[in-house]
């Protein structure tokens, strides 16, 4: 009886271990072997505190150690910091993805059920997909590697640092927050509708939703009364049944998990706080969001922010009222807004998307490079870590030709940790720790371009 | 109120009037106007005789009719005068290959007429007939400065039927078409396969499922309408009753017949030479392949897509014919360095290749101009980045006379916007299509507006 989930616990400590592993290993590599890094003489956009021309940036251990004018940034650094002219070039923190499908191969969406909470998505990562090595060449040192929006409550998400050519565990962002993928809408209807299956409307949905909950509350009081009894020293107390499936649920409503939602419509952002509300968790983000602009200001009361599509519309129904203004406006409300790709292609120059919330509702500078920075990163809850040059965050930095707002951008220098992995000058892929052979052919990185297409082609 | 202004709120009324309140997009008739319209102070693109500052731009009739230096153009006497002073003033953008009006929302498949995939050689389906005039992109679109598209069918098939050429305003369809079947579609490579990829039909695989297929089924295609061309000339030149008995195609029943035939109809200008074929192919080994039959036949040859076709620039280079090149975001396959189709545009263009840039479908074609852009970032000449949106594909299609630049007795399709047209923060001001100024108003802008929060 024991022995299934010995085994599970098992597994699951083992990955565990060796995450934990891995999450030394690149400090350690950094603290051994990575000299100090000075960049100075870019124009430096912080992200946190505005553009220093004829800036400069420390990193040390791998940490960011300084930021500010040449002179003042050359006179705290060491002599032997290795040193890296960005005269006429721009310096930007590292670009952040939170909503990436890449690395996945065909294993994004476990569409087998429309609750499928305990999936684990590191299982499915492939560390050598080469999506991942062009969204490194576009200046992404950070994504979220979120599980597919075939169900209502999805898996666990994966946030990745983009060491690309580094061990699978290597890759994964060490004390990054866990997150789950919900989603709603078109997706799980249609998923589940076209095997008449439960769900097929936006009503069947959200009674999935609500009844899991209902079921997650049962199983959490079960366990909190054996805690109880555990607790005070009962030595007959029997566990429970430990059910994966309800202690990932539980764990949502614990608020151990970010919970970031695929979701279009103005109307289903308010039942899936409703109901957030109803449950007791709180929802990170809406993935997506591309109704945003119609309740802005009723979300942002929740505390809720977006990541959205800079200008996508109409690939489907519930993209119809999609509109560019759509992040400016919500960010003007209020709502803390980020950018993201969903897409292999587009994670390549998400700092051009960036660049066209400039024309679509005037985003200031340091505005437009918040939402694929900073902004990116408290959508993942790393936000205390990277997605902006400040002392004591990593030392995740890219440096481009010309400024990145524009279409003329080109990543010419990729740093994570203040390890040189990216470099556009070198022969060949142009990246430094990668040997071997790419993967790549999976999914396509997007769970909504081309949707008819990618679902009728089986890849759900 | 000037003159302008009263012409645009016309405009916008006459816009409001004519779109209904259920999806349908803002029509603008664009019969010419007589009056002279003259867009003073801005820097003028010309695309063909380079940049003008504080340039003068007359438009009368639908026409431009001079294009200068404020120094060397004089503007007349009651023309309506609009200040682009700070502004920069450019051609119509041209996307040279769209699906633009064949499908609204793409995960629909009800309302898609992308291709008729019932079979593959199809050169008498002709995109006009599907073509939805009120489609909401259109508007969306011209927003951003696109003025003309080829529309084309989906390249899912080896010979899937005629393109159209559009202007992106009119009060209906036929004031948006300009060129019906202006010319052929046809596809090669791993794509048009019927045993997989995007044309898998529903009843299992069907002929073609190799390349050898797809190459001999259009051989026999082009063999065909040559046999037909040649018995009709024949039949012309003789009595009706010495008219040889029907067969189907002449394939294998004797002697090739002259019975009027729609299919074999509609290649014989393309057999002829009068119009191009556009041939969509991606990998290196496949141009090389689908240009062979192509040459043998004396095609008028624009070569599309190329995407991996690396290794054999110079070999492109050696044929001597445009190039459409796209999209340029496809990603790079196996073994290709990140930046291997980027910089496809400024590969060929260095080897002396004509190119132009396409979106190839319906959903970010108002990128268009960043895609340019961003093929100057990997190494393509700005001058030559406008030309492949603008010049290069009218004379691709032999339309330079009418578009692609600013120059007198052009088609006043004209856009004025606050900053460099391939830049992604460059905002359009104000588009000119037929020398009419277009409402600068969408079912987005709409949507905009009505939730702006109010100050």
């Amino acid at each position: 009886m024991a022995s299934p989930h010995m085994h599970l616990s098992l597994r699951r400590a083992l990955r565990y271990l060796l995450a934990l592993a891995a999450c030394m290993l690149p400090l350690s590599v950094a603290a051994q072997t990575i000299p100090d890094l000075v960049i100075k003489d870019g124009t430096v956009m912080t992200a946190s505190h505005g553009t220093i021309q004829h800036g400069a940036v420390w990193v040390h251990q791998g940490k960011i150690a300084a930021v500010g004018t040449i002179d003042e940034v050359i006179k705290a650094a060491p002599a032997y910091a290795t040193v890296v002219s960005a005269a006429g070039k721009y310096v930007t923190p590292g670009i952040i993805d939170p909503h990436s499908h890449s690395a996945l191969g065909t294993d994004v969406n476990e569409a087998t059920s429309p609750v499928t909470p305990s999936m684990m998505m590191i299982d499915a990562f492939d560390n050598t997909d080469r999506a991942l090595y062009f969204a490194l060449a576009g200046g992404v040192t950070t994504e979220l590697l979120l599980h597919g929006s075939a169900n209502m409550i999805g898996g666990q998400n994966i946030s990745i640092k983009n060491r690309f050519g580094r061990s699978r565990d290597e890759m994964l962002f060490a004390g990054a927050p866990r997150t789950i993928k919900f989603a709603s809408g078109e997706n799980p209807k249609r998923v589940y509708g076209s095997r008449n299956q439960l769900p097929s409307t936006r009503m069947g949905n959200f009674e999935v939703m609500r009844q899991s909950f209902e079921d997650a509350k049962v199983y959490m009081a079960i366990w909190d009364a054996y805690n109880a009894k555990v607790a005070k020293g009962d030595k007959e107390a029997v566990a429970p049944h430990r059910d994966l499936k309800l202690e990932a649920l539980s764990d949502v409503l614990r608020g151990k998990l970010l919970v970031e939602i695929h979701c279009y419509r103005a109307d289903e952002f308010l039942t899936e706080e409703a109901i957030a509300k109803q449950y007791g968790y709180k929802i990170r983000a809406f993935h997506h969001a591309l109704e945003m602009y119609k309740v802005g200001g009723e979300i942002a009361k929740d505390g809720t922010g977006i990541a959205t599509f800079a200008d996508w519309w109409g690939f489907k129904d519930e993209a119809w009222d999609a509109i560019p203004w759509n992040a400016v406006m919500s960010m003007r409300e209020g709502v803390k807004v980020s950018l993201k790709s969903d897409s292999n292609d587009f994670v390549r120059r998400l700092n051009q998307e960036a660049g066209k919330m400039v024309h679509y509702g005037g985003a200031t500078e340091d505005e437009a490079i918040q939402m694929i920075t900073l902004n990116a990163a408290w959508i993942m809850g790393v936000d205390d870590k990277v997605g902006s040059l400040d002392k004591g965050k990593d030392g995740d930095l890219v440096i481009w030709n010309t400024d990145p707002l524009t279409s003329y951008a080109r990543a010419e220098k990729v740093y994570i940790d203040g390890d040189l992995y990216f470099d556009s000058s070198l022969p060949g892929y142009g990246v430094t720790h990668f040997t071997g052979v790419m993967h790549g052919g999976g999914f396509g990185g997007s769970d909504d371009e081309d949707t008819a297409e990618d679902y009728d082609g089986g890849a759900l | 109120m000037t003159k302008f202004n009263r012409v645009i709120l016309s405009a916008i009324a006459l816009a409001f009037a004519a779109a209904s309140a259920h999806a349908q997009a803002i029509m603008v008739d664009t019969t010419p106007h007589p009056g002279v319209i003259a867009i003073v102070g801005g820097k003028l693109l010309t695309v063909s005789h380079g940049t003008i500052e504080n340039g003068v731009l007359l438009i009368e009739n639908g026409k431009i009719t001079a294009v200068g230096t404020a120094a060397a153009v004089k503007v007349p006497k009651g023309a309506t005068i609009v200040d682009a002073k700070g502004m920069t003033v450019y051609p119509g953008l041209f996307d040279a290959e769209t699906n633009l009006g064949l499908t609204e929302v793409a995960s629909d498949q009800v309302n898609n007429d992308l291709v008729e995939p019932s079979d593959e050689i199809f050169p008498q389906m002709h995109v006009y007939d599907a073509f939805h005039a009120e489609t909401e992109h259109i508007p969306i679109d011209r927003f951003n400065g696109i003025t003309t598209a080829i529309v084309a069918p989906r390249g899912t098939d080896t010979m899937p039927g005629q393109d159209t050429l559009i202007q992106l305003a009119g009060h209906d369809r036929d004031q948006m078409i300009l060129t019906r079947d202006i010319s052929l579609a046809m596809n090669f490579g791993d794509g048009q396969k019927r045993g997989g990829g995007f044309g898998a039909a529903a009843g299992g695989p069907r002929f073609p499922t190799t390349r050898m297929g797809e190459i001999s089924q259009l051989h026999q295609a082009l063999i065909d309408a040559q046999e037909y061309m040649k018995a009709r000339a024949a039949a012309a030149n003789k009595p009706a009753e010495t008219e040889p008995p029907a067969s189907d195609s002449g394939r294998g029943r004797g002697a090739p017949s002259a019975k009027f035939d729609l299919k074999n109809e509609a290649l014989i200008p393309y057999l002829k030479g009068e119009k191009p074929v556009v041939i969509g192919v991606e990998e290196g080994h496949d141009v090389e392949a689908i240009m062979e039959l192509a040459q043998e036949f004396h095609l008028k040859i624009i070569l599309s897509r190329v995407t991996h076709s690396q290794g054999v620039l110079d070999k492109i280079a050696s044929y001597h014919v445009p190039v459409i090149i796209g999209p340029i975001y496809d990603l790079p396959e196996a073994g290709e360095r990140y930046d291997a189709v980027y910089s496809l545009p400024a590969e060929l263009a260095k080897r002396g290749v004509k190119v132009a840039l396409a979106s190839y479908e319906n959903e970010f074609i108002r990128n268009l101009p960043y895609a340019a852009g961003y093929a100057v970032a990997y190494g393509l000449p700005y001058d030559e980045a406008l030309k492949s949106i603008t010049l290069n594909p009218a004379e691709m299609f032999g339309v330079a006379d009418k578009y692609g630049s600013l120059d007198t007795g052009k088609v006043a399709n004209v856009v004025i916007a606050n900053g460099d047209p391939l830049d992604v923060r460059t905002d359009v001001k104000q588009v000119y299509i037929d020398g009419i100024a277009i409402p600068m108003v969408t079912r987005q802008t709409r949507l905009r507006d009505e939730y702006m929060p109010k100050q």
